[in-house]
Parts: C-alpha cells; structure tokens; sequence
C-alpha cells in the first residue's frame, strides 16, 4: 500500500493507494509515513476511502498516529470511513476519541478555510 | 461479567455508567501508579491511549470480523477493557480539551487584565497631570451637574468664588453663576472677603452632551476692568482738561477789557465817587475772576484731577462757607 499526502494550507490529507485493509501488513508503514507528516502541519485528515478492513494492528496505528499529533499540538481526524470500519471503531468506542467524518475533501476545504479566516 | 460490561461488549444503545478509574485498574491488572504519575489531564490521557495501544497489541488479527462484529469468546473480555479504556480516554480528551480552552480563556483574560491595569495607570498619571496643572494656573476651571452641583474644582476656582478648602463636593454652584447663561459667557462681580469688588469673567459650555456636564472657566478680570475703568477716567479728565482750557481762553479776553475798564475809571479824578467806588468793586472782583482763570489754566497746563478738586475746595460756589456774593 502507498501513503499519498497533499497539503492544502495548514492542512495535510493523508490517503492510502494500492490496497484495501489497514491491517498487520500494511499497518506499520502507514504508521510511518504519517508520522514523517507530523512535523508542522496543524491538520492531518486521515482519509479511509477505500479501506474496508481494520484489524488490531491497523487501530493501533490509528491510535499511534492521534497520540503522536496530539504531542505534538496538532489535530487527527478520520474521513470516507467505510462502513465496517466504522463498526469497528465504533465497537471499541474509538469514534468517542476521534473526529471521524463522511467527507474527505469536504473536511479538508473546510479545515483550510477555517484556517484562513 | 458485570451487566455493565455486557452492554459494553454487545455495544448496546445507550450511555453506559464511566467506571470508577480504581475499579477499572484493579480488574485490568493496571497499577494505581499509572494513576499517581499522572499530574494533569493531558499526561492521563497520553496514559490511558498508552494502555490502550499495548491492549490492542494482546488481541489476535482477527479480533474483528470481516463485518466489523467482534468476535466472541476470550478475546471478548479484553476489547471489553479496550472499550472502557476508550470510554475512560474520550472522557479524559473532553476534560482536555476544556482544560485547554480554560487555560485560554484565562490567557487571555490576564492579558485583558494586564491591558485594562496598563490603561487605568496611564489614564490615572494622565489625571494627576491634569489636576497638576489645573491646581497651577489662576484661571478657576469647574465640572457642574446638569442640576447645578460642582463636581470638581480647581484650587484657582475656589479662590475666585470664595468657597474653602474644606468644603466638600457636591456643592452647589455659586448663585453668581446664575447670571451667566448656558453655553454662554458674561462678567460678573463679586466682592471678595475683604469686601473688595472683583469683577470674574465667566464661560460656560457643555463638557459631555450625553450627560450633561458642564465645564466653568472663571479668571479674574478685575484688574483689567479697573484698567479701562481708569482710562475712561482719565479721558473725560482729558476732556474736562480741554473744555476748561477753552473757557478760560475765552473768559480771559472779555475779562482783560473788563479789567482795563475799571482799572482806568479808578484813576480818573472827576469821577462820582459811586462810580469810582464801583470801579474799584468790578476791579477787584475782575482780579478775583483772572486768578481764577490763571488757576485753571494751571490745571489744564499740568492735567491732574487733584489740582481741579483742590480748585473747588479753594473757590467753593457762592452761599458756601468761603463764598463772596
């Protein structure tokens, strides 16, 4: 799986190509290549469009990546995630912890927008 | 399994009660210290997510099915906790993130503070100058209410209208002040302890429109009333001077005959002695008449009001003590 990441002003949208599952495999290298976006934006939009399996070692990637931003003052949000990702994080009360939203790119005009203003 | 965790597993609706966090470290085997390290919110929270992860790394990859449904059975007990810990950290983020506002909040109004304290020095030093300088100069300068009470005076006001020191504020404005119209400006006099009359220039306008305040700029204009006073004095002197110069000249000639005349009657020797003795009577009050007149024009020749009173003094009109008929 590839990690993408697109900055829009004071915002960073992370998605993933070439793959389906956030998972054992994949999880590690998501887990780094957000972590190498870490350093200065003020918003990370993890986009989840196109992932339809989480497994344990993808939501601890998940959590990983929300408690490094929050060291480092920044803010996570989940976006396009697919509905049994959803049931996932809802299951493990993970939605009650991060800002999930429907819409990727509506989220990151919205961020940047905001910003400006 | 405590039916407080069933509904947490089967992710039933509805809220479900926070445990208590000691509860929640003694039946996952999480020491009370992770509790006591932590000094704020944030550090629990960073805590809690920390636990959390580590549970999520004890749960088997197929922990979740391919539907999202977890899977029953031993691993049901620990995505329990992983449920409680995530209930306990949403609580803690939300506690955070209020903490952080609040700490905002009071940054910035600390800053407010800092500001306002700032500006009430400045505006207070401001105030001392002022006051400085009002209690410096000798014009009277007062703040009235709409209704006539003084608000504030300087020490040059209070002097000019006579009021002590020790009279409180809130006192009402001298009645002299009565004369002198709104937004308007006029002299007025005024006796001052002593019982000297001064005469005070008065303006008065509006300080503040919303209020109704009204500013009162007092000086003393005596002086230069007495000035002009003076100066109108000394010019009808200048024209009483004038006109006496002017009689005397013409009195002086008919009067000169006048004397020539009896002065050559007086020497004629064929003369009734009426006539004679009348002579004598003309000449004398004729002289009487130019010494007069010499006086006059010494008078006028020197310019001084005294010399003209003392003039009066010596030659007081007839019927009165020193008169001649």
């Amino acid at each position: 799986m590839r990690i993408l990441s697109r900055r829009t002003g004071n915002v960073v949208h992370l998605c993933f190509e070439g793959g389906d599952a956030l998972d054992s495999v994949s999880a590690p290298s998501v887990k780094a290549g957000a972590l190498e976006c870490l350093a200065e934006p003020a918003h990370l939009v993890v986009d989840l469009t196109g992932i339809e399996f989480v497994d344990s070692a993808g939501i601890g990637a998940l959590v990983s990546i929300f408690k490094t931003g929050r060291a480092r003052g920044l803010t996570i949000r989940l976006a396009g995630a697919h509905p049994n990702v959803r049931a996932v994080l809802e299951i493990i009360k993970l939605d009650q912890i991060f800002e999930v939203h429907d819409d990727a790119e509506a989220l990151v005009r919205e961020l940047a927008v905001t910003d400006r203003n | 399994m405590s039916e407080r965790n069933a509904n947490a597993t089967d992710g039933a609706a509805g809220p479900t009660a926070m445990p208590d966090l000691a509860e929640l470290c003694r039946l996952h085997d999480v020491g009370i210290d992770l509790i006591e390290r932590s000094h704020d919110v944030d550090d629990l929270l960073d805590k809690v997510l920390e636990e959390y992860e580590r549970r999520l790394t004890e749960l088997p990859a197929d922990a979740f099915d391919s539907r999202g449904g977890a899977v029953p059975g031993p691993v049901s007990g620990k995505i329990r906790a992983l449920v409680m810990f995530a209930t306990q950290a949403a609580a803690l983020k939300a506690r955070a993130a209020s903490a952080t506002e609040m700490r905002l909040k009071s940054e910035r109004l600390e800053e407010m503070n800092r500001r306002l304290e700032s500006a009430l020095t400045e505006a207070e030093t401001s105030r001392l100058r002022l006051d400085t300088v009002l209690s410096s100069i000798d014009a009277g300068v007062m703040i009235l209410s709409p209704e006539g009470r003084v608000l504030r005076a300087n020490r040059a006001a209070r002097e000019l209208l006579g009021v002590p020191e020790d009279v409180t504020l809130a006192w009402t404005a001298p009645a002299v002040l009565d004369s002198v119209p709104r937004e308007g400006d006029a002299e007025v006099r005024l006796d001052d302890a002593s019982g000297t009359a001064r005469t005070l220039a008065v303006s008065r306008r509006t300080l503040d429109p919303a209020t109704r305040d009204e500013v009162v700029h007092v000086a003393d204009v005596s002086r230069r009333t007495r000035e002009i006073e003076e100066r109108h004095r000394l010019e009808k002197l200048a024209e009483v001077l004038k006109t006496l110069g002017v009689l005397s000249h013409k009195i002086n000639n008919p009067l000169t005959s006048l004397l020539g005349r009896a002065q050559i009657l007086m020497v004629k020797k064929d003369l009734d002695p009426q006539v004679t003795k009348a002579a004598a009577v003309i000449s004398e009050s004729a002289g009487r008449i130019a010494e007069l007149i010499r006086e006059l024009a010494l008078v006028v020749k020197e310019g001084r009001q005294e010399a003209v009173e003392k003039l009066l003094e010596m030659h007081p009109a007839s019927g009165e003590e020193g008169g001649r008929s």
